[in-house]
This record gives C-alpha cells, structure tokens and sequence, in this order.
C-alpha cells in the first residue's frame, strides 16, 4: 500500500462510528480525497484537536487505488482554522469555498486549486471587516470561475455580440452569462446594469470591489451556482451566510 | 439462523460494532441464562418506550420537564447550553455544576445543511424570554470551529437581552504533558493563558 505525503487543507470533518473522523481533504497534488483519521476522537489521539475545517497540515495517506476512503497515517499542522470560527461571516465563507469544492471534487490533481483555497482562507482570515463581505464575493465567485464555470459577461450570450462597457444586460441563468437587450424576451433573469455588469467581471477575477449594496451579487452567485455547479441542488452555505449577513 | 442473523444485523447497525463484533455479542447472549437475556431485552424496550426529549431543556429523560430542570435545589439563574443530551452526563459527572442545561441538537455547519434553524437555538431564546431568572448562560459546545461559530452564534443573540455569556476554557488537559500535546492545543492554551 503505497504511502503518499503531501500538503492538505481540510474541507469537512464528519464523525464517524466512536472514535473515528471522515474527512475531505484538498491535497496539494493528489486533488480532492475522502480520508479516515481512526481513533481521531479519543482523548490521547495523536490527531486530537487538528482535524478541523480549515485546518492547514501535511497529510500522510495510505492510499489504496480503486478505493474511496483511504487512511489517514498522519496529520502534522502547518496552520489552525480555529480562528474563523471566531467570526461568523468568515465561518461561513469560508464553509462556502470548502463546499463548492467537495461539490466539484474529483481525485485528479488540480493545478493551483490549493493554493487558491490556502489564499482565500488566508484573505478571509485577514481582511478587515468593512471589506470582509467584498472579499467574500471576490473569492466565491473567483473560485466558481477557477473551477471552470466562469460566467459570460463581455459579449451576448444568444448572439454572440461584444456588449458595449455602458451596456445594461440581464442574466440568462442557464445560458450561464447576460444577453444584450435585444436578445433579452422571455428571459426572467436579473437585470445587470453596466456597472454592475462590470463590478461582476472584476469579482469573477478575484478582485474585492468596494460595493454600496451586496444583495444583487449574492442573489446571483446563488442562482448562478444551483444552475452550473451544483446541478439544481441548493448549496447548504449560501442560506447561513444570508442570514448571518441581515443586518 | 433467522433470528440470529436477525440480532446480528441490528447490533451491527450500533455504532462502532462490526459485523464480527456483533456476531461475538450475539452469540455471547445465546450462551447466557434467557432472563438475563429478556432484562436486556426489556431494559431496550423500556428505553424506547419511556425516554422523550424534555419540552423545556431537551435533556433526554423518563419524565417531562426533566429531572434538572424539576429540581428546585438547582440553580435557576445560570444554564449551560451543550450540543448533545450525553454532554449534560459528562458535565454532571464532574459535581461542579449545579444549575439548568439546554440541548441544542448539534452545532452549526453550513456545509452539512445544519444552520441555526435545524438546532434547539430558537427554544432557548424563548426559554430567555420567558421570564426564566437566567443570568448566565454558559456556552459549552465542543472546543471545534464550528462549536466556536455556535457560541458565537448564541453570544450576538443572548448578550442583547443583558444576560451574562460565557465559554467554556480551552487549553491542556489536566495531567498532560506539553511535549505530547498537538499544536492548536497549545496555541488555543497560548492564547487562552492567565495571571498567576
């Protein structure tokens, strides 16, 4: 049974039978793998107090190819997410990254997937918190487009023609982008003004925008996902993070 | 072989019982005298039949209200609010606490659909509100990111109404060796230290 090292950030942390964890776990190299810690929740555990969401280590796997769930050998930290569970926007953000990925999650090495997710953590962690909810729609929608779902924002969804920067749009939710104006009958999506059209690009390519009002883009990263990443599905997340945002 | 298959299957269903283990235990039953058998069999019945959450705390308990929450020698004016029913035993097993409890089912974790909707949090703001002489609440979820998110989450809603929130303490067990202990211990306990 081969033994594999390698970098690892925890998505999920599920208790399993007594004493034993599953846990999702993003690899730096050997993409997303479903682990089990056992005895992980005994007292004396090696693993005690490590395997947490967030958390940040090198994981040592047994890894036997064709099977689902493989065992986790070791787990040394390289850095505790113990701290966003001190701050419930960035709880929640933070849940919302680690689930687009379990959602989209397959064993292929996905080239700079962790590092991106190490990043945003790190983003989420740090950012103060007037721009923390910017941050939050940076990465969200940053990490839709890095997983290969970025929505079409620059030219018509049905004809195919370059929008003009001052151009409003409206969101076609399962053509997955806008359409101009004229292409627009019978499409009951949100109607995207040319600011917003353009604040959307910068998000999509991870940049926190300074925005007056947040609502429009989180009801669009919503839609958006249950149509393209998660087939239909409602992403468990969004509704926390829409009740720890009312005011 | 029916019924033993039968027994088998159910025991395995428990948690951290196997298959194998469970066959062991089977066949350790069919080897004792059969009213020790039927004990166990109506100690299980019993269980099912007569143990409800408790209306007020959630406490898993024979009678309702639960015998904590009747008893007048306990103290009213504090509650400690725990994710599961089994954390009030660890808690009494320590003789240190002698005020109410409140179960809340679980703790938040938004990538496991659990929000604040799926737990008890809505009763205890009502068992708040309700005119209960609480002056303390005292959060013990577990010492994990999302139990910290529940406290956390219990903090912004009770501390408006004036009543004093704390946590349990984190850091190293009692009779631990530092050179043992993982990293996020220590740098929980760094973190939590005190004037001596």
């Amino acid at each position: 049974m081969p033994l594999i090292r390698d970098d690892a950030i925890i998505l999920q942390s599920l208790a399993y039978s007594e004493t034993s964890k599953i846990l999702r776990l993003l690899t730096r190299s050997h993409g997303v793998r479903s682990v089990i810690a056992k005895g992980a929740m005994r007292p004396r555990s090696r693993f005690c107090g490590l395997l947490e969401p967030f958390t940040v280590g090198i994981a040592t796997i047994y890894l036997k190819e064709g099977r689902e769930l493989q065992t986790l050998g070791g787990f040394d930290l390289l850095r505790s997410g113990q701290s966003l569970g001190r701050d419930l926007l960035r709880f929640g953000g933070a849940s919302l990254l680690a689930e687009l990925i379990v959602r989209t999650a397959v064993e292929e090495h996905q080239p700079g997937l962790y590092h991106r997710l190490l990043r945003a953590l790190d983003r989420i962690e740090c950012a103060p918190a007037a721009e923390l909810e910017s941050v939050l729609l940076a990465e969200a929608w940053g990490l839709v487009a890095d997983l290969g779902y970025a929505p079409i924002l620059d030219h018509c969804t049905a004809c195919g023609r370059a929008l003009d920067p001052d151009e409003d749009g409206v969101f076609d939710y399962p053509a997955g982008g806008v359409r101009c104006r004229e292409c627009a009958g019978g499409v009951t999506g949100r109607t995207v003004p040319a600011a917003a059209r353009a604040n959307l690009s910068r998000l999509v390519a991870g940049v926190a925008v300074a925005l007056e009002r947040t609502r429009g883009y989180w009801i669009l990263l919503d839609r958006f996902i249950a149509h393209h990443v998660a087939d239909g599905a409602t992403i468990r997340s969004l509704p926390f993070l829409a009740e720890v945002l009312q005011p | 072989m029916a019924v033993i298959e039968e027994l088998t299957g159910e025991l395995a269903r428990l948690p951290g019982i196997g298959r194998k283990t469970a066959q062991r235990l089977t066949y350790h039953l069919l080897k004792r005298p059969a009213e020790e058998v039927r004990r166990l069999a109506r100690a299980i019945e019993a269980v099912a039949d007569r143990v409800r959450a408790c209306s007020r705390c959630g406490n898993l308990s024979e009678s309702d209200p639960c015998a904590y929450c009747t008893n007048p020698r306990r103290d009213q004016s504090i509650l400690c609010v725990v994710e599961e029913a089994s954390d009030i035993e660890a808690i009494e097993r320590t003789g240190q606490y002698r005020g109410l409890y409140h179960v809340l089912g679980g703790r938040l974790s938004p990538l496991d659909g659990i929000g604040p909707a799926e737990l008890s949090i809505a009763s205890l703001m009502e068992r708040l509100g309700n005119g209960e002489i609480v002056r303390e609440v005292i959060v013990a979820t577990n010492p994990s990111v999302e139990g910290e998110a529940t406290a956390l989450y219990i903090h912004k809603l009770v501390q408006p109404l004036g009543i004093r929130v704390t946590r349990l303490a984190r850091g190293l067990p009692v009779g631990g060796d530092l050179e043992y202990a993982d990293g996020v211990t220590i740098a929980e306990a760094l973190a939590g230290r005190r004037e001596l």
